[in-house]
Order: structure tokens, then C-alpha cells, then sequence
């Protein structure tokens, strides 16, 4: 059955934010989390990648993804957990840290990754929830990672803890004011440690959904900067992480449209419509910047806002 | 301890026994002995550096003391940490506000709580903090971020915190510091009354004598870190406490002002406004004017709009509307005009807002003459002969201790940095200066020096702005004073012509 | 009220035991030298751990790179024709962090800068000669690098963007533009292969410095270098970029336009970077394509802060880790490590770099002794 081409293009659209925002969502939920305890994680594009390739081969080695998402999860902890110690030291810049950790991360995985680059690791199903729609298309679009809808329930999670429960106080004061929770005996630097690796778990998961589940692949193209947009993310959902969700669709939306065009055999410019996420970002910056409502929300101890 | 009640009677009594404690090769305090009796209002005064900071935290456990003890109702207690401090009942209040901007006061008290539940209940806890506020005598709103509390209300709620923890020893840094006369007035009254009916004890560290006199029970004075006296209020006078305070050295004669008459308009502030960082408006129509020759003084609460009007003089903030004016012509903060109008300005906190810590003594001292002979050649080439020769004459011309001009200017004592920066913007010809809480932090020695120096180019013609928290530096330096409260100048006076009560109803927006 | 004293002379000048200012600056110096080094040998250690660990020999490792990089005339060669763009893609990140910022948009400046020459000679190859030419290609690498890192210390000064990510993005947009073009309407499409402009031909390539076989690429590194070290310490604008980065609100109210020494300072660093990217293309490749993408960008970061951003010392790290890229092809086939081994030592040596700034001030040593009053 033949469709109108602009049809097609929304289907791919939604499918490809369905797909495309997941990796988003779980990096820009791991960059909320630490950075509502007052730290910038820059080198979460590194954790992604390393997050990706132990996904991959742990899933290859065992036969089981989801063993193979756990893997992704615990690598992003150990590398946050690097980000968290080394940061906590007098003099330390934890933006320079970042763009270190971005290398050292990616230059791990790549290198231990090299042979897992052609062999084939099994994949994370995905859950037909568009099979009572009558369109294959339609139905094809709307199949959802299971990680999706965990990644959703992470969000909720997170708002409600930071509302209603002693430690998502504590993180926020944490990240608003320094002075405040050191009289309170409480110690910045283990409350910012812990968040940034819990953050750089969740990154690592994210990770493992681009080797297990879209494109389903190990390589060393396999990220391009995500984990950075995932921070201009968290800036632009102004620190809610349910925001962060909505957000990540959005990114994932403009991720999908140079793919949804070329499904519609619209092949020209196809370098600037994946580009389309960058200057998404970029635009987001420049416009929160300055805006008084981030200036409201953003957490008193963050560095790069300062 | 689920939530509070401050009860009569439980007010402890405080002792400490000898006690000392060394920072390397200083002894920050030494054989320190004092005792404040239960339900008592007590202050501590000295200068300072005398070492009041220090015996606070080492009674709340944020340092260990080398010798000595604490007892608390005549027992020995061990205080190791701030948490053994608040186990047993003491509390501080201190000079910068704990509290967390974006959480609202519910959230903030409970989060205080060592027992805080893991999960919280929040119609059962919300419930339970209107019963304590009911038994308060006084009350702050509780679902509004503190952020847009006042500094009144923010002191208030300290307070309350420190009952909601159920302490009965109080100990308050400077609590008054951002308060108007009038809230200082309401909040100590207060807290006497607490006292009075045996509920808390209260330390006080503060060098106001107005409140040791009309609040306080008793004193204790401090100076270089030794216990020099004290007593009953009531048997001590203003002169007695101050010797206490300086010592032997001579109370030596205020600064000398010279008797003229002022001179012509030099600076006028015309109707300016300007935002802060939020986008909210901090100067609402700002009108002064200055005359060369004259030291006019911006009295008023720290967050009514001085620091940003300070700001908008420096360059440091942009003007939405109005204009400065200088010598009746247009002032645009940029460096040519500066140097032009002879316009100079020290700002506060010298190394956060003056200086680069990390560079050398002699570079800072040249940030005014660095792109211009005999420093600057063809007006780009840097000579660094020229610029060490000029930071050595300042040097010791300005008594700044330095090991060497090529010392980074971070390592030199806080009155020494403000002595370089003085070497700096006052050796020239000064037309206009601005000049911000100069003195804050500094031993008496540096005190007087600066104020001295400020008074010497008011002598020499030029026009003074000093903009300054502490409303007696005004009262001794200043000729007329200008009151700035709410973002606009609401009141202006020669300063013999008018009292404090009159400028304290005018710094509380009256 | 209390009385004042009186500010008459309290004491005379002290300087106590001046250690002499030659002493004092050179113990400073000192520290920003020997810590450094410190960094090098601890990251040296961890990554032979590393190796051990994968049941490889340090030990040869090191050997290769002595041999791969500096030991026979040729790999020496070859090493100081990779040093060259590292060179100026450090310049591109020392220059802004002078003035405090962290700014890290070299790769996409010399992917652009590059591009820029590569298409403004396809109108003048045949048509003028190469001198000019040439001149006119670094010139447009340089106008239009320096453009676009510019854009980033605008957005920085006008709107308060962060440097580092505004600058990162700009780098992948701006391959994208390359890829964009070169792929589309630049192609030259006389080469099936792979897509990239029309070639410049031998005639109008940028040749070696006689005697050597090293384009003129690195002569310019080092000359630029030197200058960037000169307009930083002996002019006014150096001293007040230093002012600046030191603390903008002291900067300020000395009444500097830090806005415009911000954007200034964007501009120089994308200008070093775009004349990297006008030597890869007339020097080395001859023509633009992907190949641009080579992370002469990122490993220029490293060498930034490697030598404290100090563009003269930029050299000799440059050298190094030119010296490890060149052997890098050598270790691969010797030992039989994949080729992100260098990127494992460069994230690695990053990261030991930036915990070594906690050891600044903390020895005794390098103190300076005096009559110095502690607050």
C-alpha cells in the first residue's frame, strides 16, 4: 500500500524518536542526577562508547544481553566513579577532567573492542507495542526497547526522590549550596562521587543500547558526540528529569530526520540533517543561556553556568 | 529527637577550661578560660584576628582543640566533631546563611534533621512544623524557595532552625551583619526574651557594642587570642570594653579632616537602573551627587542594591537606563575614560575583585599604567624594568610586606593586598574615587591606615563615594551620608546634621 | 565610639630575607616545569603496568617508540612532519586558556580552515602562480578557522554559552559542512574513489624546507609559536588577555573590554588551527576530503596542557607526541597492539596531567621563604 511521502517521513519520525532519544534519555538522567549534585560529567560521550563495547561483548561472550546491559551499567559506574574521585581533588578542573575522560574512555574501548567488530552479539528484543495497528509501517515504528520504558520509569523515579526522599534533598542541597550542606555534616565530595557514578551507570546503559538494540552494532563510529548533546540536555530541560524525557524525544526526533528522508529517498543534505542535532543543541544553549527560568532552576554549585 | 520543643528550663550553662589551639607557629588561642551561665545573653567581643572564630568552632567540634576542655552544666563533655556538638544540644548560627536557595523552609528544616526519614511524609511533617511554629515566637513562611526569603527572615529561620533541633545552647556569628538596625533590634529582643525565661543560652560574637549594651548579660573579650577580661554589662563602659579590645596600644586620634568646603558636582548618579543576574531590578532609579572634596557615604542592609551599584560604577554591570556623569560629561566605564577623568575605585574583597591572585605583586600593581610610558612603549610593547622599578617605589612607599615584587600577590596577608591595591589607584592624581567596604576583615592597624588614606585624598579635592555596610566607617569618614534601600536613595543627610535612629528607619525603607 | 587611630608610620619597610627576585621567579618556574615532567613519568608507570598486564613488554614499547619516533633520520622526519600540525592545533587551545577559557573547536577549524583553501584554489590553480596562491589559501584557512571558533567566544561573551561545548558542537558541525560539500556540489568528481575537491597538483603544493624532508608546515608552527609566546608576555594585549583570564571582574573594573579580547583570543586560536588544516591539504594531501579528521585536533588539547599552555614550550611536547603518533603505525605490527593504543596512552597521560595540578603549592621546595604574613 502506498503512502504519502510525508506519512512516511512522521512514521520514521516517531519510530526514530521512539529509538533514537533512549541513549539520549539515559545519558541526559545520569548527567541530571550528578549534575543536581553540583558536577559537570563531560566525558560522558566516553562512557557511552566504553558502555557500548562491554555491552557487546559481554552479550557476545554470554549469550545474554541483558547480562550485557549490566556489564554496560557497572564500566559507566567505574569510569564515573573515576570522574568523582579525581574531581573531589583541591585544584582539579572538572570540565578539563571531562574532555580526559571523553579520550581515556573511548581509547579503551576501542582498543579492547578491535575484535568484536565483526562478530555478531545477540540483541535486545523489543517489545511489538504497535502490533494492534494495522500498518506494518506504523507497527515497525512503534516497537519499543524495553530500555525505553525503564529509562521512563528512572525518570519518574528520580523527580519523585528528589521531592520526597531524605537523599534527593540531600543531592539537591548538595548542588545548590556547598557551604550549606557541609554545616549540615553532610560530605560534598561522597554525596557528588556517588552521584556521578550512579550517573555514569545509567550513561553506560545507554551505551548498551546503541551495541544491542539500534543500530545493534559494535563499531567506532558508533557515537558522535551524544553524550555531550546529553548535557546541553539537561540544561534545556532545566534539571526535571522528567523534562529530560521530553527532551530526549525531542533530540531523538532530529536524530530521525535524516534517516526518515532517506527512507523517502530524499538523499541530498544528508550531512547537515544529521547535523540537525549539533545545531539543535548549539540553538538550546545560546537560548538558556541567559534565560531567567534557567537561571532559577539551574543548581548553585555548577560550574559551567557560573 | 523527633521534631522540637523548647521548654523552660533547659537552658545549659557553658565552660571552657584553658583552652589552646596552634595553626603552625601561631596560637590562634591560648589558655582561653570563660564561663557563661545558664540562661544567659554573652557576648564575645574582640578585633579581628583576636581569636573569637576559633573557640566557637572548637566548641562545635569543627576543630580539635590541642589542650583544654568543654563542660556543659559543670560535666566534662567530649565534642570531637559538629555532630557530638548538635548531639549535645549546641548550635550554631553563622555568618553566611546554611540555608539551601531553591529548597523552601519545610524542606530545609527537615533535611537538617540527623533523623530525617529516608522517605518522607510530607502531610504528616508538614503538619507537625505548624504545631512548632505555633509554639515559635516567630514564623516564616514554609512552602517558599529561600531564595526569595529577605535577610531578615533568613536569619530568622536560622534560628528557628537551631530550636527545631532542639539546641538550647545558641552561639551566633555576627547574626546582625545583614539585618537593618530595626530586624537587629526585633531578632536579639527576642532571643533576650528566650534567655530571660531560662528556655536558651546565647553566645554572641559581635563587635557592636550598641548590642553587648542593650541585649547582653554579660561579656568576655578576647584579643591575640588570650581571655583579657570581661564581666556584667552593667559594670562595663563603652571605653572600658574597648581598651579591652586594643590593648595597651594608644587609642590615637581619628583621622584628620580637613575643613572645607565642597567643592563643585564632580560625580552625579542620574536616575540609574539596572538588573541583577536574574533579570530582576536592583537599582530602581538611582540619584546622588557628588562634590569634589567631599566623602559622601551609601549607608545600608547588604542586598539593597549597593553591591550592584558599585558594580554598575566598575564596569562590572550594565545600566539599563540613566547615566553617570562626570564633570558634567557622560561616563562610560571603558579605560580611556578612567584614565581621563582620573577616576579610580577599590573595590571590596581586593583579591576576588581587584586583583589576579596568581599574578606577581608588581603586575598588579600596574594594572593602571601597564599600556602607557615608561611601561608601555609605542603602546603595545611591555618593558618589564620599568614596571618592577615603578612596584618597588610603590612598594615602600605604601608599606606593602612582601618578600618580593615577584611574589604572587595571593600569598601577602588580606591588609596587604589592600595596601597594594591602594599603592596602585590612590598614588596618582584622583578625581573620583569609589571606594567599597575597604575595611572588612582587617586587623586595626590596616583599618586605619586605609581610612586615613581615604581621608587624605578628600583633603587633597577629590570626590569620595564610599559605599559601606558598617554605618559607623560612614559615621567617621563620611561628610554627607546617603541611605540605599530597596534598589533607590531614600534618604540624604550631612552626617552631623542627623543621628542613627533617623538613618536606621531609613535603611529599614521607612 | 571607639576613636581611630591615627594613620601615621607604623613600622618600616620589610622585606625581611629577600631571597632576590631571580630566586623567586625561578622557583616558580620551577614548579611549572618539574611537576609536569612528574605527570609524564607517572603516566609512563601506569601504562607499562598496563601493557605488563596484557602480558606486553614496556620495555619494547618504549624501544619502538624511541625508534619509531626519534631514532633513525627517517622516523625523525617523520615525526617532526606530524609535530607540525599538533604545534599549531595546541596554539589553538593555549591562546584561550590564556584568558581562562577551555576552548577545544582545533579539529573543527582545521577541518574547515583546510576546506576553505582547497576550494579557494580551484579558481586560481592554473591561473596564478603558486606563491600567492598559497598565501592567499593560508590566509582564507586562517580568516575562516579563526571565523568560526570566533562564533564560539561571541556566544561566550554575549550569552554566557560554555566554551568547551559550544566549541565541541561547532567541530562536528563543521565537519559535517566539509563532508557536506566535498561529498555534493565540491566534488571532484574525476576521482571515483573517494570523495574530495579537485587536487592542487604537485606544482602548487607547499614543499620542504631544503635539506629536509618536512614541509615548511613546521617552520611556521615554530615561528608562530614563538610569536604567540612574544605577544603574550611582552605586549599590552598579552598582559591584559592575562588580566582577563586571571579574573575578569578585576579586568573589568580596570576598565578592559574583556568581551572584545575574549572574541579576540577566539579568533587567533581558530586562526591557528584553520592554518594546520591549509597545511594538510597543500602540504600533505592536496586536496580536502575526510581524511582532514585526523584528531591532530584532540591530540592537540593534550599538548596544550601538557605545557601549561606556554606556546614556546608547546614545541617540544609537540615533538613528542609526534614522536609517539609517528611509531604508532610501527607498534601496531610489532607487537601487535590495535592502533587506539595511543589513544589509551593520550586519555591515560590526560588524565595523570590534570590530577597533577592538585600537587601545585603543595611543596615546601618550591615555597618561596620570607617575612610573608599568612591570613
Amino acid at each position: 500500500m502506498s503512502q504519502a511521502p510525508a506519512l512516511v517521513v512522521l512514521i520514521a519520525l516517531i519510530g526514530g524518536a521512539i529509538r533514537v532519544s533512549t541513549p539520549f534519555m539515559f545519558v541526559a538522567l545520569g548527567e541530571c542526577l550528578t549534575e543536581k549534585s553540583g558536577r559537570v560529567n563531560l566525558g560522558l560521550e566516553g562512557t557511552l562508547v566504553l558502555g557500548a563495547m562491554c555491552a557487546y561483548a559481554t552479550a557476545y561472550h554470554t549469550g545474554s544481553p541483558w547480562l550485557g546491559v549490566l556489564a554496560a551499567g557497572a564500566a559507566g559506574a567505574v569510569l564515573g566513579a573515576m570522574h568523582g574521585y579525581i574531581c573531589k581533588l583541591p585544584r582539579v578542573n572538572d570540565i578539563a577532567i571531562g574532555i580526559a575522560m571523553m579520550s581515556f574512555g573511548t581509547g579503551v574501548a576501542f582498543f579492547f573492542g578491535k575484535p568484536y567488530i565483526q562478530p555478531q552479539a545477540p540483541r535486545l528484543g523489543a517489545l511489538p507495542l504497535g502490533a494492534w495497528t494495522g500498518n506494518p509501517q506504523l507497527a515497525a515504528s512503534l516497537e519499543v526497547s524495553p530500555l525505553l520504558l525503564l529509562g521512563i520509569a528512572v525518570a519518574a523515579l528520580m523527580a519523585w526522590a528528589f521531592a520526597n526522599t531524605r537523599w534527593g534533598l540531600i543531592v539537591r542541597m548538595t548542588g545548590d549550596s556547598a557551604p550549606a550542606a557541609k554545616a549540615m555534616g553532610v560530605s560534598v565530595d561522597l554525596v557528588r562521587f556517588l552521584t556521578t557514578t550512579m550517573g555514569g551507570f545509567l550513561a553506560g546503559i545507554g551505551g548498551a543500547f546503541l551495541s544491542l538494540y539500534y543500530p545493534g552494532s559494535w563499531n567506532q563510529g558508533l557515537s558522535s558526540g551524544q553524550g555531550l548533546m546529553a548535557v546541553a540536555l539537561v540544561i534545556f530541560a532545566r534539571w526535571s528529569p522528567v523534562r529530560c524525557v521530553v527532551a530526549a524525544l525531542l533530540f531523538g526526533a532530529a536524530g530521525a530526520i535524516g534517516p526518515s528522508l532517506q527512507s523517502v529517498g530524499v538523499n541530498q543534505g544528508y550531512y547537515f540533517f544529521n547535523a540537525a542535532p549539533y545545531i539543535l543543541t548549539l540553538f538550546i544553549m545560546v537560548l538558556s543561556a541567559k534565560s531567567k527560568r534557567a537561571a532559577h532552576d539551574v543548581p548553585g554549585e555548577l560550574s559551567i553556568t557560573k | 529527637m523527633t521534631g522540637p520543643a523548647t521548654m523552660p528550663g533547659r537552658a545549659v550553662s557553658l565552660e571552657t577550661v584553658a583552652m589552646s589551639k596552634r595553626f603552625g607557629p601561631l596560637a590562634a588561642l591560648d589558655d582561653v578560660s570563660l564561663r557563661v551561665p545558664a540562661g544567659s545573653f554573652h557576648a564575645l567581643l574582640g578585633e579581628n584576628g583576636a581569636g573569637k572564630s576559633t573557640l566557637v568552632k572548637c566548641i562545635m567540634g569543627f576543630y580539635a582543640a590541642d589542650e583544654g576542655s568543654v563542660l556543659l552544666d559543670g560535666k566534662e563533655v567530649e565534642i570531637r566533631n559538629p555532630r557530638d556538638a548538635r548531639a549535645q544540644g549546641i548550635g550554631m548560627v553563622y555568618q553566611h546563611f546554611t540555608l539551601v536557595p531553591s529548597l523552601t523552609a519545610a524542606e530545609n528544616l527537615l533535611i537538617s534533621r540527623a533523623d530525617a526519614p529516608l522517605v518522607v511524609d510530607w502531610t504528616r511533617e508538614k503538619r507537625k512544623l505548624a504545631e512548632f511554629l505555633d509554639r515559635m515566637p516567630f514564623k516564616v513562611p514554609l512552602d517558599v524557595p529561600i531564595a526569595q526569603f529577605a535577610a531578615g527572615e533568613k536569619q530568622k529561620l536560622e534560628i528557628l532552625k537551631l530550636l527545631y533541633l532542639d539546641q538550647h545552647l545558641l552561639i551566633l556569628d555576627e547574626p546582625t551583619s545583614v539585618l537593618t538596625p530595626g530586624e537587629a533590634d526585633e531578632i536579639l529582643g527576642l532571643l533576650r526574651d528566650m534567655t530571660r525565661r531560662g528556655e536558651i543560652t546565647v553566645i554572641m560574637i559581635t563587635h557592636k557594642f550598641r548590642e553587648v549594651l542593650s541585649f547582653c548579660d554579660s561579656v568576655t573579650v578576647l584579643r591575640r587570642g588570650r581571655n583579657v577580661g570581661g564581666g556584667r554589662v552593667s559594670d562595663l563602659s563603652t571605653e572600658s570594653m574597648a581598651r579591652l579590645m586594643i590593648g595597651d596600644t594608644q587609642i590615637r586620634e581619628r583621622a584628620a579632616r580637613a575643613d572645607r568646603a565642597a567643592g563643585k558636582t564632580v560625580l552625579e548618579l542620574a536616575g540609574l537602573c539596572a538588573n541583577n543576574d536574574e533579570g530582576l531590578p536592583v537599582l530602581k532609579a538611582v540619584n546622588l551627587k557628588v562634590h569634589a572634596g567631599e566623602i559622601v557615604g551609601i549607608a545600608g542592609v547588604s542586598g539593597n542594591g549597593q553591591s550592584q551599584l558599585f558594580e554598575v560604577l566598575a564596569g562590572q554591570r550594565a545600566l539599563d537606563d540613566g547615566r553617570v556623569l562626570i564633570k558634567d560629561t557622560p561616563f562610560e566605564p571603558n579605560r580611556d575614560s578612567y584614565y581621563r577623568l582620573k577616576v579610580f575605585g577599590l573595590p571590596e574583597e581586593p583579591l576576588k575583585n581587584a586583583a589576579v591572585p596568581k599574578m606577581t605583586v608588581a603586575e598588579n600593581i600596574a594594572f593602571r599604567s601597564f599600556d602607557r610610558p615608561p611601561i608601555a612603549k609605542l603602546g603595545w610593547w611591555l618593558s618589564p624594568v620599568p614596571m618592577r622599578d615603578k612596584a618597588r617605589e610603590l612598594i615602600a612607599r605604601y608599606r606593602v610586606k612582601t618578600p618580593s615584587p615577584e611574589t604572587a600577590i595571593a600569598d601577602l596577608s588580606g591588609g596587604n593586598v589592600q595596601r597594594a591595591i591602594l599603592a596602585r589607584e590612590l598614588s596618582g592624581d584622583v578625581d573620583v574615587l569609589i571606594v567599597a567596604n575597604p575595611c572588612f576583615g582587617l586587623d586595626f592597624a590596616s583599618v586605619a591606615e586605609i581610612r586615613g588614606q581615604i581621608m587624605e585624598q578628600r583633603n587633597r579635592g577629590a570626590a569620595v563615594l564610599l559605599v559601606s555596610e558598617d554605618l559607623d566607617e560612614i559615621l567617621e569618614l563620611a561628610d554627607r551620608v546617603a541611605v540605599m534601600s530597596g534598589g533607590t536613595i531614600n534618604y540624604v543627610a550631612a552626617v552631623a546634621a542627623t543621628d542613627r535612629a533617623t538613618i536606621g528607619q531609613h535603611m529599614a525603607g521607612h | 565610639m571607639v576613636n581611630v587611630p591615627n594613620p601615621v608610620a607604623l613600622a618600616p619597610p620589610v622585606y625581611g630575607s629577600v631571597p632576590g627576585d631571580l630566586s623567586v621567579r625561578i622557583r616558580r618556574s620551577a614548579e611549572y616545569v618539574a611537576i609536569p615532567f612528574f605527570a609524564l613519568a607517572v603516566s609512563a608507570l601506569l601504562f607499562s603496568v598496563f601493557l605488563l598486564a596484557l602480558g606486553k613488554s614496556p620495555l619494547e614499547f618504549f624501544q619502538l617508540v624511541e625508534r619509531g619516533g626519534f631514532g633513525t633520520a627517517f622516523s625523525l622526519q617523520n615525526t617532526l612532519q606530524r609535530s607540525a600540525p599538533l604545534i599549531l592545533t595546541a596554539l589553538a587551545v593555549a591562546v584561550p586558556a590564556r584568558i581562562g577559557l577551555i576552548m577545544i573547536g582545533g579539529e573543527g577549524a582545521l577541518v574547515l580552515g583546510g576546506f576553505a583553501a582547497a576550494v579557494l584554489s580551484i579558481p586560481m590553480v592554473g591561473h596564478l602562480p603558486p606563491f600567492p596562491t598559497l598565501c592567499l589559501m593560508a590566509t582564507a584557512a586562517m580568516v575562516i578557522g579563526g571565523g568560526w571558533v570566533g562564533i564560539a567566544g561571541y556566544l561566550r561573551h554575549a550569552r554566557g554559552v560554555n566554551e568547551t561545548i559550544s566549541t565541541l558542537l561547532l567541530t562536528y558541525i563543521g565537519i559535517a559542512i566539509m563532508n557536506f560539500f566535498v561529498e555534493g556540489a565540491l566534488r571532484d568528481l574525476s576521482n571515483p574513489n573517494k570523495p574530495s575537491t579537485k587536487p592542487l597538483g604537485e606544482a602548487y603544493m607547499v614543499g620542504h624546507i631544503p635539506g629536509t624532508d618536512v614541509h615548511w608546515g613546521l617552520a611556521a608552527g615554530i615561528v608562530l609559536a614563538i610569536l604567540l609566546q612574544i605577544l603574550m608576555s611582552r605586549t599590552t594585549f598579552g598582559f591584559a588577555v592575562r588580566v582577563c583570564g586571571g579574573n575578569p571582574r578585576a579586568a573589568l573594573a580596570q576598565g578592559l573590554p574583556v568581551g572584545k579580547l575574549i572574541v579576540l583570543c577566539a579568533m587567533i586560536s581558530g586562526a591557528c588551527a584553520g592554518l594546520a588544516g591549509f597545511f594538510e591539504v597543500a602540504a600533505i594531501q592536496g586536496r580536502a576530503n575526510a581524511s582532514l579528521v585526523a584528531g591532530y585536533g584532540f591530540t592537540g588539547i593534550l599538548v596544550s596542557f601538557l605545557a601549561r599552555h606556554n606556546p614556546v614550550a608547546i614545541i617540544p611536547v609537540a615533538l613528542l607526541f609526534g614522536g609517539i603518533v609517528a611509531s604508532g603505525g610501527l607498534i601496531e605490527r610489532r607487537m601487535g597492539l590495535p592502533d587506539a593504543t595511543v589513544l589509551v596512552l593520550q586519555g591515560l597521560t590526560f588524565l595523570v596531567l590534570l590530577v597533577s595540578e592538585t600537587l601545585y603549592g603543595r611543596f615546601a621546595i618550591f615555597r618561596v621563604t620570607g617575612t610573608v604574613e599568612r591570613t
